[in-house]
């Protein structure tokens, strides 16, 4: 006879009922494509993420869109998280998320099995093939389907002070960590997975898509992390959590980063600025070159986008990933194009920098950044291994097992 | 005696001189943060205790910010603190008041959920959460505001320990002289617990303040900063830009100890009510 | 004191009611609400009857397949990529969506729990009304109900607001939550996925996260005591020394402290990180004064697991002295005098005094709240993941560090690298578990010490 508990059944009552018509509304209208209108006329609305620090250039690129197609409404907002968290981001709820989002490649395998990004149609597939770098259009291709728009390449190199170092110092990491001081972050398998390709082994594979295609336990593997470990006794070698910090006070004297940081660089050592690619490093007594992941930026379709914005969503992707949106966002923020045209533009072509990125970008060079849904498991495992090696909490008697262990985590297939 | 005074003076001399010591132990990262804020630093990594070059520029800059509406963060913030402050304190009271002094069929078994509820780690409600509110269109600060206050139903501990404490003798003579339960609540329950409410109010007041994560998991799907609320859009600030965040680092602890300051007075203003308020819930378990 | 009917209301089984009662009372057994509506109680036959209507309304429209969609999550499990030669684009057909199922049968299953409870409480009311018509007592007009909300009463009107609230935004999202711990929502079945039983179970207790949860559990308690214990006991003595005689200004004192404790916290730890990083200002201040030699790193990625532990506590006591200083300060301020009096005229010293007369009496009666501080230690989200997140690395552990807690690696699972939900939603009962069988023995322990 309580009669709160009745006001309160009522109250719920009310509250789920107006909550599943909610739910119900919106459910099912993403997938069937039903649209009639001519494939010439493209229409829609459509939103776009991109990074927060980006959203002034990109306004610009999007009124360019516009000129060229005025009946699509683009909504430009920043992602929540960065692109760097794309996968999180869209993972959390891929209705609410926007229907063009920009992602690093190597979350692309991950996107594309969970279902939450559309695969590129063949007319974009063959005008993205004919514009950019193969490597680009390989970061971007998964289970031969290609699954985003590629725009920029990223590979770190190396960044020094050159009234310190000379351009021949940072030919080889033993010179130049003998002359100078060169400050990075260990706890960052980004930054030092590489070695283990400097040292022979591969990841996933030559394509990046083998699921047994690791070789890492191996003895090349081991050499590497006995490389690593041998950097901890490196004088020349400094482990920092801020490595820009160090160069800034000049406890340092070159650094490792990528090209998002070159503005910034510039600032810091102003008229002793220079950059160069990795230098070689000795590994199992011969020398290599060392490398670097290499990340292709791209954008991505959301495969929950409205069947009659899908048209206007492929369409915005790849306007903002023309040549002249390359170039605009090389201009604004310093990233290099992955389109043949524009790498080849004066401006970009003259870029110490772009230079130094697009060198890298070569295979000898670099590795790109596998897209298997398992990189996830990768990161997590590959991290406190690297770091380990470094520090000595890793053993040398244990490298093999460590190594068995961290190639079995992550070739598990589920 | 003459060594006796000389003992407790000596005694005092070792106390102040041991407050002192700690004081300052506790002081310092505090009074570094705040030099932090007025240091001109581009690398994102304040390293020394006295800044190397003194500049306003992170005030201004974030005051001005147009990717970081920090103006607009205050005001939502400031109108979402309120309206959770006045619905919360309603909520929060009102099932204190119901558990201490009423009696009803459903009250014990209402404690034992509640004890139970509260043993859940919240962070995995979240997802649950987004959804719901999702469902109703409500990802914005109203939703935040819905979630703060549905939450205060279940913080009802310190405030009924407080109404426990208070005796029932007046009650009852009001209730012998004809007075409804509600005329009781309101004229003798409600004024009698005025620091309570102070401090029930300030605690909610605080809350939209500091929470950055169930902010985050609301507001974040918009994609627009000026929606935010404090907490998320500096959390944010940090977290999602890569490279440039280094270049607002110092705008980002200037911006945090704009908000802390205010905090922090009301903080300590509030001491008193929060003291009352734990020993009181203690004395009762 | 309050107005109960102390008279037992005569007895009446629900089969008289059926078989005696006119017509009204038999039809309340399917139409709530009924007798009420003959009684002139028209206000609450109103509520019954439309909350009915409602409920089946909506049980016809949703409810039956809201209910039915939960014992599979839907249908359609896998995803499928189709060209749409029309449009020249390719569509994503996608899975059924078993979060929204999930989460809406849950939602089905708490209304439909709700209504027998209503139609429970009808059945009551319809009986009540029953014997006060067979034995002509006063039935009650719908001024007297409506007026009783603010008197006999006065918790409907008080707890219905916060009920509704503490329903749709704790109970809903905590039995959702315990349910993710049945299925397979991880990464890989992000969309549509299905009830798998107790295998995230397993895959925690004796599976790949085995490894990570067991370390994981053993650090969280050895925290958990540690940072209870430690503020605690500081916080007394601290309460102690601002509180002894001849100490001036204690206001001002306290405050000193207090104020750490009242900056927010993601900004206090924030940059007590950077504060403490091998490059950062305190490592700074102690290099210049000759103190070290080199650099010691507190709590960065490859820092060593004691000192990172070691150092987390120590700052989880920069934050939590305050606070228990304060609280302190309350009891002790109220002590009685007597007991210490005498014992210092029996020539006990400070130190004796405090060990064997202040400190318990202090100690007996935060005895509770040291309780809900260790529980809320076990759950202390903050303090871990700005300070450390997690940090130093571990490698071996599955997506946690040396210094995280069982919460924030809940959290990792659920927002880091791997998104595995339904592990996560298993540590998130786990935790619950151990938090309950802990509240339990103290609650208990301290009982039996009251009572002694």
């Amino acid at each position: 006879m309580k009669l709160w508990k009745k006001v309160a059944v009522v109250g719920t009552t009310l509250l789920a009922t107006v909550a599943l018509a909610a739910c119900s509304g919106g459910s099912n209208s993403s997938n069937t494509a039903s649209n009639k209108s001519s494939a010439d006329t493209v229409k829609g609305s459509v939103r776009l993420w991109v990074d927060t620090t980006q959203v002034p250039f990109y306004k610009t690129i999007v009124k360019n869109f516009n000129k060229k197609y005025p009946d699509v409404k683009v909504k430009l907002t920043q992602s929540p998280n960065g692109s760097a968290n794309a996968k999180t981001d869209v993972g959390k709820d891929p209705a609410k998320a926007a229907d063009v989002f920009e992602v690093p490649n190597d979350q692309l395998g991950q996107l594309a099995e969970s279902g939450y990004i559309n695969p590129l149609s063949p007319d974009a597939e063959k005008t993205v093939k004919a514009n950019n770098t193969e490597v680009s259009v390989t970061g971007v291709t998964w289970k031969d389907k290609m699954y985003a728009f590629p725009f920029a390449e990223q590979a770190q190199t190396i960044y020094y002070n050159k009234s310190k170092l000379t351009a021949e110092d940072v030919k080889s990491w033993d010179t130049l960590t003998s002359k100078g001081v060169l400050a990075t972050d260990f706890s960052n398998s980004y930054n030092f997975y590489p070695i283990m390709f400097s040292a022979g082994t591969e990841l996933f594979g030559k394509d990046g898509e083998t699921l047994k295609g690791t070789t890492a336990n191996t003895e090349q593997g081991v050499n590497a992390l006995k490389w690593l470990a041998a950097q901890k006794n490196n004088k020349g070698v400094m482990q920092t959590s801020n490595a820009l910090n160090q160069l800034k006070s000049g406890h340092a004297q070159a650094i490792i980063d990528g090209p998002w940081d070159a503005a910034n660089l510039r600032k810091i050592l102003g008229d002793n600025f220079a950059v160069a690619p990795y230098p070689t490093v000795k590994i199992g007594g011969e020398e290599k070159q060392m490398q670097a992941f290499l990340g292709i930026e791209a954008f991505a379709v959301n495969s929950h986008t409205d069947a009659k914005n899908q048209k206007a969503a492929a369409a915005l992707a790849e306007f903002i990933t023309n040549k002249e949106s390359q170039l605009i966002v090389y201009e604004e923020s310093g990233q290099i194009p992955t389109d043949k045209a524009t790498q080849a533009s004066e401006k970009v072509a003259s870029d110490p920098v772009a230079k130094a990125v697009m060198v890298m970008s070569k295979p000898g060079y670099s590795t790109l950044m596998p897209k298997m849904p398992q990189m996830a498991t990768f990161w997590d495992a590959a991290t406190p291994l690297i770091n380990g090696a470094y520090t000595g909490s890793v053993k040398e008697s244990q490298y093999t097992a460590k190594l068995d262990a961290f190639v079995t985590r992550i070739s598990k297939a589920n | 005696m003459k060594s006796y005074k000389l003992q407790r003076r000596l005694s005092l001399t070792f106390r102040y001189l041991l407050l002192v010591f700690l004081a300052i132990i506790w002081l310092v990262p505090i009074v570094w943060i705040i030099l932090a804020s007025f240091s001109y630093n581009d690398t994102g990594f304040v390293s020394t205790f006295w800044p190397e070059q003194f500049t306003m520029q992170n005030y201004i800059g974030i005051l001005n910010s147009q990717q970081f509406p920090f103006l607009d963060w205050m005001r939502n913030t400031f109108i979402v603190a309120v309206i959770s402050m006045v619905l919360s304190t309603f909520v929060t009271i009102s099932v204190a008041y119901a558990l201490s002094r009423l009696r009803f069929r459903f009250r014990k078994p209402f404690l034992q959920i509640a004890l139970v509820l509260g043993m859940f780690p919240g962070f995995m409600s979240m997802i649950a959460l987004y959804y719901i509110l999702k469902s109703f269109n409500m990802l914005n600060l109203g939703g935040l505001v819905l979630v703060y206050v549905g939450g205060a139903g279940l913080g009802f501990y310190i405030a009924k320990g407080f109404f426990d404490t208070i005796p029932r003798s007046m009650d009852e003579a009001a209730i012998i002289d004809g007075a409804t339960r509600w005329q009781v609540f309101i004229h003798i329950g409600l004024p009698m617990s005025r620091p309570m409410i102070v401090y029930t109010a300030l605690m909610a007041f605080i809350g939209p303040w500091i929470d950055f994560i169930f902010s985050g998991i609301i507001l974040s799907s918009s994609g627009n900063a000026r929606t935010y609320t404090i907490a998320y859009g500096l959390y944010n600030m940090l977290h999602s830009t890569k490279g440039s965040s280094t270049t607002y680092f110092t705008q980002f602890i200037a911006g945090c100890v704009i908000i802390a300051i205010p905090i922090t007075i009301l903080f300590v203003i509030m001491q008193k009510f929060y003291v009352n308020g734990i020993t009181a819930g203690a004395d009762k378990g | 004191m309050f107005k109960r009917k102390d008279r037992k209301p005569p007895k009446a089984t629900y089969r008289e009611v059926w078989s005696k009662g006119g017509w009204a009372s038999k039809l309340s057994f399917f139409l709530m609400g009924i007798s009420s509506f003959k009684n002139g109680q028209w206000v609450r036959g109103i509520a019954y009857l439309g909350i009915q209507i409602a409920f089946f309304g909506w049980l016809i429209s949703q409810g039956i397949s809201a209910l039915s969609m939960l014992s599979n999550l839907g249908a359609i499990k896998t995803k499928q990529v189709v060209f749409d030669k029309q449009e020249g684009v390719y569509i994503t057909k996608l899975p059924d969506n078993s979060v929204t199922i999930l989460l809406f049968g849950v939602l089905a299953v708490l209304l439909l729990v709700g209504i027998i409870f209503l139609y429970v409480t009808n059945l009551r009311a319809t009986k009540k009304l029953y014997i006060d018509n067979r034995d002509g007592e006063h039935i009650e007009t719908n001024m007297e109900q409506l007026k009783s909300l603010f008197d006999s009463r006065l918790h409907t009107t008080l707890m219905t607001i916060p009920i509704i609230g503490i329903l749709a935004f704790t109970v809903l999202p905590t039995l959702y939550m315990i349910s993710m711990a049945f299925t397979n929502y991880d990464s890989k079945h992000s969309i549509g996925f299905s009830w798998t039983g107790f295998a995230a179970f397993k895959n925690v207790l004796s599976g790949d996260l085995a490894g990570t949860f067991f370390p994981v559990l053993g650090w969280t308690l050895i925290w958990a005591i540690c940072a209870t214990a430690t503020t605690f006991f500081f916080g007394v003595l601290l309460a102690m020394l601002i509180e002894s005689k001849g100490i001036k200004f204690k206001g001002v004192w306290r405050t000193i402290f207090v104020i750490v404790y009242a900056v927010p916290q993601f900004v206090s730890l924030l940059l007590m990180a950077q504060f403490l990083d091998p490059q950062g200002p305190l490592n700074n201040i102690l290099l210049n004064w000759g103190l070290i030699a080199h650099p010691i790193n507190f709590i960065g990625a490859s820092a060593n697991p004691l000192v990172a532990r070691i150092t987390v506590i120590v700052v989880n006591m920069w934050i939590g002295i305050p606070v228990s200083m304060l609280v302190s300060t309350a009891i002790i301020q109220n002590l009685p005098q007597d007991q210490i009096e005498a014992a210092r005229i029996d020539g006990a010293n400070a130190f004796q005094v405090f060990r064997s007369i202040t400190f318990p009496q202090i100690l007996f009666v935060m005895a509770p709240s040291l309780i809900q501080q260790f529980i809320g230690n076990i759950n202390n989200f903050n303090v871990i993941y700005l300070l450390t997140g997690g940090y130093p690395m571990n490698n071996n552990y599955v997506g946690a560090g040396d210094t995280d807690l069982l919460v924030t690696w809940l959290y990792n699972l659920v927002f880091g690298q791997t998104q595995r939900y339904n592990a996560s939603a298993v540590l998130g009962i786990l935790i619950f578990i151990l938090s309950a069988v802990f509240s339990l023995i103290a609650y208990r322990r301290t009982n039996a010490f009251k009572e002694g």
